[in-house]
């Protein structure tokens, strides 16, 4: 569904992202993981089309141009970025309004949000609160909902847990498994390890820029090096507990 | 009326305009202190049409507006890579740049200004006014109002959700840069003389200002501004040597009180609601 070679990406002289290949397939939840500054997140905004690349990145077989995040969108990529992109200074219901924008089937958008209510009725009680006043929890919800709005095949979500109440997290990663039984594809990133490799069936670990090991999600959960790195000390059987 | 407000509600109009100008451009989040060189672009344009061609004057306008649009477009672009008070500096330098042009440009008279055109009526620069306040209201209700607050709120984000932001900044430019210009072809056909003076640095100001006072969220607070800073001077006349003084005094207060400005959209709310009981 997705393939990403060689990209590079530039922030004036830096190489934040150093040739990175990736694939991901239709239905899976691949995860992106690896500490701070380690690419992940410029990985999924070269992918979105927010940032300027070198590499090629085709989806559906068709090759993505640097830079359009609105035409990717278009085709069926949708991304949160990392700090939800809530449109903060407008309504609950005008943040999901806006996740409709690119549609032409209005009557059916429409239908779209409604839904979206049923499935978190947190939203449609404060609808018609400014999405700023939300609680963090409430906001990554808010932002998964309006980005589901555009009817995504592929979803990118970046660091969804982020600043989370770990109750909060919980639902987070449960929505997640519950959007790949609706047969979304989901590319994942994230720094809370264990949770993700415990939902994702493959995985990249990512280290300055380059990946550093790649594989089933189980089998990274169980690794010496994966574990060292990021899950603190020795692999324990008991990986996949929050 | 007499011809003292006469002279007054004109004023108020020609910078009505320019206010709604400087609000069209900051809708999408961006600060424009260079209005007052589309509105001399307008003032000349229109000037040169109706004394040098015999254009009549409506339709000289809608010329200067779109001459003055496509300059608003092509300076949107390379504004769309600055920000906040960046963006700020460099349409000053635009307005600074169109300013030292028209002084320098001695076919419509250089510094020596240029005349001939016949003066307009109140009534004639009110309906301008009126007309484009009728279409931001509109603008105001529709779906493109939305996507230019998305812009305003949170770019990538407008951007993630399909929105072409580029054409949404560009095209407020242009839009703004228009109404610029229709405000300098009513001010030079009001006036009936106009020099590069007349569209410097200051007057971008007055439209900032005039947006800032009387409400940055509604095109309504543009009329409100527009009026204070119009009357306010005249009426504290009796302060005399002072009077500059009170008014600024009074311009801190009320952005102390309310940094919306005056006219808000609770506020504009609550007017109409009582209109609509009475």
């Amino acid at each position: 569904m997705l393939k990403v070679r060689g990209l590079e990406v530039f922030y004036g002289p830096i190489r934040a992202v150093r040739g990175i290949d990736l694939d991901v397939e239709s239905g899976e939840i691949i995860a992106l993981v690896g500490g701070n500054g380690a690419g992940k997140t410029t990985t999924v905004r070269a992918i979105a089309g927010l940032t300027p690349y070198k590499g090629t990145i085709t989806y559906d077989g068709k090759p993505l141009t640097p830079n359009t995040a609105e035409l990717n969108l278009r085709a069926g990529l949708a991304l949160v970025p990392e700090g939800r992109g809530i449109l903060g200074r407008m309504t609950v219901e005008e943040n999901l309004s806006m996740g409709t924008y690119c549609r032409k089937d209005h009557a059916e958008a429409a239908r779209d949000i409604e839904r979206m209510f049923e499935r978190f009725p947190i939203l449609k009680e404060r609808r018609h609160s400014l999405a700023n006043l939300l609680s963090g929890g409430e906001q990554q919800m808010l932002a998964i909902a309006r980005a589901l709005l555009s009817r995504p095949r592929l979803l990118l979500l970046d660091e969804p847990s982020l600043g989370l109440a770990p109750k909060t997290t919980t639902a987070v990663f449960e929505l997640i498994s519950s959007l790949r039984r609706d047969g979304l594809t989901v590319l994942l990133v994230e720094q809370k390890a264990r949770q993700t490799l415990k939902i994702a069936d493959r995985a990249y670990l990512l280290e300055t820029g380059r990946v550093v090991m790649s594989g089933r999600a189980a089998d990274l959960a169980n690794d010496s090096l994966m574990s060292q790195a990021f899950l603190g000390g020795a692999t324990s059987p008991e990986i996949g507990s929050p | 009326m007499s011809t003292y407000y006469a002279g007054l509600f004109a004023d108020i109009g020609i910078l009505f305009l320019g206010a709604m100008s400087v609000y069209i451009i900051l809708a999408t989040g961006q600060l424009s202190l260079g209005n007052a060189g589309f509105m001399g672009i307008g003032a000349y344009v229109a000037s040169f049409l109706t004394v040098e061609m015999q254009w009549p004057l409506t339709a000289a306008l809608i010329a200067a507006a779109l001459a003055a649009a496509a300059i608003g477009i092509v300076v949107g672009f390379p504004a769309l890579r600055l920000k906040g008070i960046y963006l700020a500096i460099a349409t000053l330098g635009f307005g600074e740049m169109v300013r030292s042009f028209l002084l320098n440009f001695d076919r419509m008279g250089g510094s020596g200004g240029f005349h001939g055109m016949k003066h307009v009526s109140l009534e004639y620069i009110w309906l301008w006014g009126g007309g484009i306040f009728v279409l931001i209201v509109l603008l105001e209700r529709s779906r493109l109002w939305l996507e230019m607050r998305a812009v305003h709120d949170d770019e990538t984000a407008a951007n993630l959700v399909g929105l072409n932001t580029t054409a949404t900044k560009v095209g407020a430019f242009g839009f703004g840069a228009a109404v610029a210009a229709v405000s300098g072809g009513l001010f030079a056909h009001h006036h009936v003389y106009i020099e590069p003076g007349n569209f410097g640095f200051e007057r971008s100001i007055d439209f900032v200002l005039a947006v800032i006072l009387g409400g940055s969220t509604v095109g309504a607070g543009a009329v409100v501004g527009a009026g204070l800073l119009v009357l306010l001077p005249e009426w504290l006349r009796f302060l005399a040597d002072w009077r500059l003084a009170a008014f600024g005094v009074l311009l801190v207060l009320v952005l102390l009180t309310r940094r919306q400005g005056i006219l808000d959209r609770p506020l504009l709310d609550k007017l109409s609601l009582r209109r609509a009981r009475a």
